[in-house]
């Protein structure tokens, strides 16, 4: 918890320098590929935001460029895409909602069935290791396999995909502009779509302005108030300004997990078992319902488990044990409150509401 | 706009360096002192060729069923001389189809010329290869090959879908067997006998000609790896039993049928 807050203290320390590298490594990157600085801001999430760590998959594993991220675009917003032509990425991921699906436990896929999991949000995910809730893909560019196979989400084999987009004039015509000629294969595709999918950057909610020391970014004093109950009780799982440390955790949802096992559903090992991925929580506020399986429907829920609904299990994680033998995190009603104050300036509306990355018209 | 032209060349490079990386089929022009070694994969169930029109197979215990797909990955092959020292064929990854006669054959090139007694595969990928890039995963490996988990990155090893028929009830046998981390890891080699020596030598093109048996995914090497296909569960993922299947096929499903040194 402490190690969190001294991040985000460095963090702001040494925004500036961070920011002037990063905006140099753009400026060189595009004049040594003969094109303006313009063109590559043109494609959002192309930066590094200063208070962020250091990417993952950095800008150099698929160089952002305005075609490739537009082709991307009408990639994930294509119902073709799915078995019987009626569900896209942008089905179930929407932007308005940071890339989650507002209101639904679980998505419904092809012919109304639903998705195993609740449709998590898609941002930031150029800082991620591993991807879904229980860490089972490896990189972004494979994570697309998934959802796209799922017989439960869009239901098309790989090898079908790559024929339609084959057959149509216009796909050809795009990807060839981008890698060449002959037919689309796997890679082009999950490069296409992995470079929609890795401009996603939310880093300029209020939140965030406050830690840049922005102009014109105050918060109240109310999420202050919450922002320092958050970074004592909540920072160690939900980690940098990023909000989650990348790891699998079992906040304590079940004695049991016989539905979803999590983790343990990948790596076979009982320490395992009912461990999740940690997710960022920023957009949180629009991106209800909560939890690997959408049981909360409002973050005072979500709350009110870390406070007094966490279920013993053999691998509850450390951090909801504490000594006295009570389990959760004891909040008050008005810590309760600073951190539903605090949660909302996580809210990014220059995200929500980038016309760039909605469907494409 | 430029960069876009850059892109390309780029990409046909890396995608040339990952074909090579990773093994085609097309045969590699020999080096001096090497030599190629084909192989060619029968599968059969017992005593009888595969076939996939309906062909009622049995197993020890008499139990029958027939067969819709079997496909597997063969690579890593390894060639072992009398003294014990070994030649690893570099970047060679094989997906048999049985139902696809053209998968069923390859060819492995720049062989030390020797007197090999030896040879053995890993019947599957290897950790680093399924978990490589996607911009390598094209050919055999490509997951567009529906021999690949896109939830939990990495490739089937083998896929056997049958139907079990003991009694005159239907009931399907789905078998994906994948996995590379413990203690489920279904990484499993073969090494069948050659029965002779396999003579590699500049300019010849020995060829070992193997069987694949789908009978050895049950009946297994002694009676305690025997698995009842009543008892069969839907396999499709990392498990005890798909480890025990995989012990199964690596001890009895090749046998070497005929060595031709020519």
């Amino acid at each position: 918890m402490r190690g969190s807050t001294q991040l985000r203290q460095r963090l702001r320390a040494h925004w500036r320098p961070v920011a002037l590298l990063a905006l140099a490594g753009v400026v060189v990157a595009s004049a040594g590929c003969g094109r303006t600085a313009e063109v590559a801001l043109a494609v959002p999430g192309a930066a590094q935001p200063s208070n962020f760590p250091a990417m993952v998959y950095g800008l150099d594993k698929n160089p952002p460029d305005a075609a490739t991220f537009a082709l991307g675009r009408r990639l994930f917003y294509d119902p073709r895409l799915s078995a019987d032509g009626t569900v896209s990425c942008g089905s179930c991921h929407r932007a308005a909602e940071a890339f989650a699906h507002t209101g639904h436990r679980l998505s419904p896929g092809v012919a109304g069935r639903l998705a195993p999991r609740n449709a998590p949000a898609l941002q930031n995910l150029r800082w991620r290791r591993g991807f879904m809730a229980d860490g089972g893909v490896l990189g972004l560019e494979l994570q697309a396999l998934a959802p796209l196979t799922s017989p439960a989400e869009m239901n098309l084999p790989l090898a079908e995909a790559l024929a339609r987009l084959n057959a149509d004039a216009g796909y050809r015509q795009q990807f060839a502009a981008i890698y060449g000629p002959g037919p689309i294969d796997t890679p082009q595709f999950l490069r296409a779509l992995a470079q929609f999918v890795a401009s996603l950057t939310s880093a300029n909610s209020r939140y965030d302005k406050y830690v840049r020391h922005e102009a014109g970014s105050a918060l109240s004093s109310q999420e202050v108030s919450g922002l320092a109950t958050f970074n004592a009780k909540c920072g160690s799982c939900h980690a940098t300004d990023l909000f989650t440390d990348e790891r699998f955790h079992n906040n304590g949802l079940d004695r049991t997990f016989a539905i979803d096992s999590g983790r343990a559903h990948i790596t076979s090992q009982a320490a395992d078992r009912g461990l999740f991925k940690v997710p960022s929580l920023r957009n949180v506020a629009r991106t209800a319902p909560y939890m690997h399986d959408g049981r909360f429907a409002t973050l005072a829920q979500v709350l009110a488990h870390y406070d007094h609904g966490v279920q013993p299990s053999p691998t509850l994680d450390p951090a909801l044990r504490p000594p006295g033998g009570r389990l959760g995190i004891a909040l008050s009603a008005a810590e309760q409150a600073n951190l539903l104050a605090f949660l909302t300036t996580l809210t990014d509306n220059d995200f929500l509401t980038d016309s760039r990355l909605a469907a494409p018209r | 706009m430029k960069n876009r032209r850059l892109l390309l060349p780029v990409f046909l490079v890396l995608a040339t360096a990952a074909s090579w990386l990773l093994g085609c089929k097309k045969d590699a022009a020999s080096e001096p002192g090497t030599g190629s070694v084909s192989f060619a994969v029968a599968n059969v169930v017992g005593t009888k060729a595969l076939a996939f029109d309906g062909t009622a197979y049995a197993t020890a215990s008499g139990e029958t069923f027939t067969v819709q797909k079997f496909k597997y990955y063969l690579s890593n092959l390894k060639f072992t001389k009398a003294d014990g020292s070994t030649y690893a064929a570099p970047s060679e990854y094989h997906l048999i189809d049985a139902a696809n006669p053209s998968s069923t054959s390859f060819t492995v090139s720049n062989v030390p010329a020797g007197d090999y007694t030896g040879v053995s595969f890993v019947v599957g990928v290897d950790s680093t290869a399924t978990k490589a890039d996607p911009l390598a995963l094209t050919g055999d490996l490509n997951p567009a090959n529906a021999m690949y988990w896109p939830w939990s990155s990495g490739h089937i090893f083998l896929k056997l879908e049958a139907t079990a028929t003991t009694g005159g009830a239907a009931s399907p046998i789905v078998c994906h067997v994948g996995g590379y981390r413990a203690p489920y890891s279904a990484i499993v080699t073969a090494s069948p006998a050659l029965n002779g020596t396999l003579l590699v030598r500049a300019g010849q093109a020995p060829k070992i000609q193997l069987s694949a048996d789908v009978l050895s995914l049950f009946d297994g090497p002694s009676p305690s790896s025997h698995i009842a296909l009543s008892a069969f569960p839907e396999i499709m993922m990392p498990s005890p039993l798909a480890v025990q299947i995989a012990r199964n096929y690596a001890a009895g499903m090749f046998t070497v049928k005929s060595l031709q040194n020519n």
